[in-house]
């Protein structure tokens, strides 16, 4: 029961711009790179100082989230789930996106605080949140 | 628009249930504010919806940013009931007549810090605008409107048929409060076990959004909400053997000893298929140790332009909370 029609418990209406340019223009120059350590994935410290946000999440933890997702909503396997798609156009409800963050948590072995899970509107919030979990959980 | 709407023939049901008005086939019927002590309680359901004709009538009411989000909906049930549930909070407000100026398509919205929608009367008002609260909540079948006067509402519906993904008392463990997945645990049959977590997710649901603050500012885990037998016999009951004569109460777990008794609750049962919990704010002169008050409550089915319906008895049962 999503943000206007319904529930608005989910979604913070935030400015979407920058993230989304930033994002996609982080991912073509970061595959491009390699790292000796951290397994490719850039922290903000390795940024030129303009540039200090995260990057976009990997896409095996988008893809997991895509699929995490389709499960509880019960989704056909062709459904066209991206890194865009919005939890609540998808349908998903308070107890379906309160599922959708157990199973993640389940998933990858992380906690999920209600604050942070307030702020996720996208599929891709959600794998954002979730690498910068377990980055805090590995370090 | 839909691809999927085919021109059906709809026929119009005329129910009047207030002498006084007369129907007109495309005007929303009029309706009195709310006292401070009432909860009006509207909702549609979808499948009763088929009319194209109607649907773009629904459409044109919406303000242009209501139209993008309806049509980015995956899907022609998503995009339906996105948009059923515009329109069934703009006519509902509208009806209120508070001002000759209002109507469903004059009306703005906005929301609070929090995120929490409410009505934007600058057009309508320079300075005291009505306190009217409204919340919305939908399922894929049905659709709510809770609307009250100068108290903050929230409410929440589900389909009893809901199942979790995941183990029920798995859930409670990680989100609700130890006493109530204690209350849960002692139940043994697993199909009552499930309806009373639906009833508790409802309840908690609803508490949150008339609070208004948002998921974090009240987190599931950190509030307990209780069913206990009533001070005095003025609850009605509809003659569901099932139900107890009770009350339902928030507890803050931050201090047990003291009850969050500003709020006040009621559960139904719509239709025998949902569950509709309301919450709001209590009036000011019923808070001080008054003992429970019962819940003004009326309920009304509708779909707006065509019918209105005045629902009691076996077709919103109220299981606790009386009116």
């Amino acid at each position: 029961m999503a943000a206007f029609a319904g529930t608005f418990v989910s979604v913070q209406p935030r400015p979407r711009l920058l993230r989304q340019s930033l994002a996609t223009t982080s991912i073509s120059s970061l595959k491009s790179l390699s790292f000796s350590n951290r397994g490719g994935r850039l922290t903000s410290q390795h940024l030129p100082l303009r540039l200090r946000v995260s990057c976009a999440a990997k896409p095996e933890t988008v893809e997991k989230v895509c699929a995490i997702v389709k499960k509880q909503l019960a989704l056909p396997e062709d459904s066209a789930i991206t890194g865009e798609s919005k939890f609540a156009a998808l349908g998903a409800d308070s107890l379906d996106t309160v599922e959708i963050v157990m199973g993640l948590e389940e998933e990858f072995g992380i906690n999920v605080e209600e604050e942070s899970a307030q702020s996720i509107a996208t599929v891709q919030d959600a794998a954002d949140l979730i690498e910068k979990l377990i980055e805090k959980k590995d370090a | 628009m839909f691809s999927f709407l085919h021109m059906a023939s709809f026929t119009m049901k005329i129910h009047c249930f207030q002498r006084n008005f007369s129907f007109s086939s495309s005007a929303l019927v009029p309706v009195q504010l709310p006292s401070r002590m009432e909860t009006h309680f509207w909702y549609i359901l979808p499948d009763e919806v088929k009319s194209a004709t109607l649907l773009n009538q629904y459409l044109d009411i919406l303000s242009p940013c209501e139209k993008e989000n309806v049509l980015r909906m995956h899907g022609d049930n998503l995009k339906k009931s996105a948009l059923l549930a515009r329109a069934l909070v703009r006519t509902t407000i509208a009806r209120y007549q508070i001002n000759s100026q209002v109507s469903p398509t004059s009306l703005k919205f906005r929301k609070n810090i929090y995120g929490k929608p409410e009505v934007d009367w600058q057009n309508h008002y320079d300075r005291n605008p009505p306190p009217l609260h409204f919340n919305i909540s939908h399922t894929s079948s049905l659709i709510a409107c809770g609307v009250t006067l100068d108290s903050p509402i929230g409410i929440d519906v589900e389909e009893k048929q809901r199942t979790t993904k995941n183990n029920i008392l798995s859930f409670a463990r990680r989100y609700f409060s130890p006493h109530e997945v204690e209350s849960l645990s002692i139940i043994s049959d697993p199909e009552i076990q499930r309806l009373e977590f639906l009833k508790l997710w409802t309840l908690k649901e609803a508490y949150v959004k008339a609070l208004g603050r948002g998921f974090s500012a009240a987190p599931f885990k950190n509030f307990t909400i209780r069913f206990r037998a009533a001070t005095k016999g003025h609850l009605h009951l509809s003659g569901n053997s099932n139900s107890k004569a009770s009350e339902i109460i928030v507890e803050s777990s931050d201090d047990p000893k003291t009850l969050t008794s500003n709020w006040q609750f009621a559960l139904l049962e719509l239709t025998g298929s949902h569950y509709a919990a309301i919450c709001k704010e209590k009036d000011d002169d019923t808070v001080e140790g008054k003992g429970s008050v019962p819940m003004k409550l009326t309920v009304r089915k509708t779909i707006p332009f065509v019918e209105d319906q005045c629902i009691s008895g076996k077709d919103a049962l109220v299981l606790v909370g009386g009116l």
